[in-house]
């Protein structure tokens, strides 16, 4: 199988998921007893007709209809590119995204690289201190920020940092400039509190994929031909171990983060996607959430993409079926 | 059972996980005579709010209607609440061990649910290959695909938020892992001579799986559900925390999520149920993690 039909077989495999998560999602949102319309008419209050209201609404965005021909009216729109309309937030589900999407990914960016950093030096200084005291003080901080539950750390960040000692706002300040040391300022405690456990999960990858590689004997080669320990260790063991590692973050990039920033940007008032979804599931605006899971799915499944293409880059030994 | 004593024979000498087991323990003992010795932790009373554990002092603005003014009081710890009490006057103590044994239930019982739909899905699709294989392992694949606690919210909010409810969404959501592990050892076993011989004999594909397969690959599948435990902890905490949780009872997201409203003034409040989370958490990824390497074949 030639490399260009295994990536269009998996892209196939990817599409056929993602229909998956959608129509999966679609028909639990319907399951629920709640009606779009029902916040609205709360809305309302008295002296209103509230079954012409009802209809009304339900007619004029097809929640009268037939639950399979919504279905198809679904998939028909969301092909158009038109991802339907929020009632919480009167406006079309596609720009309330555009506004929202930033948030959540400046942060996922930031902690990405605090965490690939931060984790591959200290996953590297490990491996070559194997079994010194900081091995083993470091085994025990990635074992406790593994263990973290990341909106207590949060909150503790808030606590110790924005309560005590007053070096942060309690909550993320929307009206800095994206583009400015203040926006990065304020950004530290989400960063801290999406990236330690990153940080912490990394660096355990790093540090065994590192010892597996040390002793092969490639390795020992290249000590006997006299290399300097910073090259054999630099070059020869860093860029293997680095081959599962890339893996290993890529598909954790659409897990933890995904999973993580949701939190993340309720604790801090960050308005990204997770935060804007939640406030969705709550004003039953059933169309942003339908777009925030597909999001997550597309994301989720980029990314298995792009791992499984990266790993065929990288080491052309593997052999893809 | 002399492979049971093996095994433990071998965990018992991972410091760590014994560590682990210890607190654990020490937390089920604690979860289960809690409501023999502490008070009821749903019990308000607005006199006693905000009282900080001993040793702490907090300085309060309350209203006095004799006089009509404010007065400021100086809060001091007493033993009476050992750990405080938050911001409704309920004790601390009392809520974290109904916290202890909300954790604990969702925890064990979730992930009893998730493991088995993942094993027998995980055996199903290995053992009997082909179309099944595929339709289950398609439907794994959405099941991972799925923002997962974007899920749990919208299933629990939905369908209420009873603690019975979060315990099964939080069991049949969570069992991808276990299907993907067990299909891919029962693929492994599958053509293995004894496998082969009891076939041979005539027995019945339930035989097989029952008798055969499933203690094969019982040792993985319990490292597996020690460190899945954890994660289902935490995800009942965050449904708690983000106001989901089960109204009903004290757990120990429900405390963090009234404790980051009172930062200002009651800063035990939401320490305390964190700890609690983190130390447990903590213990159970020490022993799977020693589990873990004690299973290990040849690897002392």
């Amino acid at each position: 199988m030639s490399l260009r039909t295994y990536i269009a077989k998996r892209l196939l495999h990817a599409v056929l998921i993602a229909w998956g998560v959608m129509t999966a999602a679609f028909f639990l949102m319907r399951l629920g007893p709640n009606s779009p319309a029902d916040k609205y008419i709360a809305s309302l209050g008295a002296g209103h007709n509230v079954t012409a209201v009802v209809a009304a609404i339900e007619s004029r965005y097809g929640i009268d209809k037939p639950l399979h021909e919504q279905y198809f009216n679904y998939i028909a729109s969301l092909l158009q590119g038109d991802w339907g309309w929020s009632f919480g937030t009167s406006m079309p589900v596609m720009e309330l995204i555009k506004t929202h999407w930033i948030y959540s990914f400046q942060l996922v960016l930031l902690s990405s690289i605090f965490a690939i950093v931060l984790g591959i030096s200290l996953g590297m200084f490990t491996a070559v201190k194997k079994n010194s005291r900081a091995d083993h003080i470091a085994a025990f901080f990635s074992f406790a920020g593994i263990s973290i539950p990341h909106f207590w750390l949060g909150i503790m960040l808030i606590l110790i940092f924005s309560v005590k000692f007053g070096w942060f706002k309690t909550y993320y300040d929307t009206s800095l400039p994206m583009l400015s040391l203040e926006n990065l300022h304020a950004l530290t405690l989400p960063v801290f509190t999406l990236g330690t456990g990153m940080v912490a999960g990394y660096s355990r990858y790093v540090r065994s994929a590192m010892l597996e590689n040390m002793g092969k004997d490639f390795v020992r080669t290249a000590r006997a031909k006299g290399l300097p320990e910073r090259t054999v260790i630099g070059k020869h063991v860093f860029r293997n171990a680095m081959l599962p590692v890339i893996t290993i973050i890529m598909l954790d990039m659409s897990g933890i983060v995904f999973g993580g920033a949701y939190i993340t940007e309720v604790i801090f008032g960050i308005p990204g996607l997770g935060w804007m979804s939640l406030k969705a599931v709550f004003a039953d605006d059933y169309s942003v959430v339908m777009a925030v899971t597909l999001i997550g799915a597309f994301v989720t499944l980029l990314f298995n993409l792009l791992a499984d293409i990266a790993y065929i880059y990288l080491d052309p030994r593997i052999r893809y079926e | 059972m002399r492979l049971a004593a093996y095994y433990w024979e071998r965990t018992k000498r991972q410091r760590p996980a014994m560590a682990g087991l210890a607190f654990i323990i020490f937390l089920i003992i604690l979860a289960v005579s809690g409501p023999f010795f502490t008070v009821s932790p749903t019990q308000v009373n607005f006199d006693e709010k905000n009282i900080p554990p001993p040793g702490f002092t907090l300085e309060q603005s309350i209203y006095n209607a004799s006089s009509g003014g404010f007065v400021t009081t100086v809060q001091r710890g007493t033993w009476e609440h050992p750990l405080g009490t938050d911001g409704m006057g309920r004790d601390m103590l009392a809520m974290l061990i109904s916290g202890a044994r909300v954790s604990l239930l969702v925890g064990l019982l979730a992930t009893g649910i998730a493991i088995i739909i993942g094993a027998l899905i995980g055996i199903t699709s290995a053992y009997f290959g082909g179309a099944m294989d595929s339709v289950l392992m398609r439907a794994t694949d959405i099941f991972m695909t799925f923002p997962f606690l974007l899920l749990l919210i919208l299933i629990v909010y939905l369908f209420g938020s009873s603690l019975t409810l979060i315990i099964m969404a939080i069991g049949l959501t969570g069992w991808t892992g276990t299907a993907r592990l067990v299909r891919s050892e029962t693929l492994s076993l599958r053509t293995r001579e004894f496998i082969m011989a009891s076939k041979a004999l005539g027995a019945s594909h339930l035989r097989i799986i029952f008798y055969h397969l499933l203690p094969n690959t019982l040792s993985s599948i319990i490292v597996l559900a020690t460190l899945s435990i954890p994660g289902a902890i935490l995800a009942e905490a965050a449904l708690s925390f983000i106001g989901l949780g089960d109204p009903q009872v004290a757990s120990w997201g429900n405390i963090l999520n009234a404790g980051q409203g009172s930062l200002q003034t009651a800063w035990w409040v939401a320490v305390e149920p964190g700890m609690m989370l983190f130390f447990t958490v903590l213990a159970f990824n020490f022993m799977g993690e020693g589990m873990r390497e004690a299973f290990e074949p040849g690897g002392d």
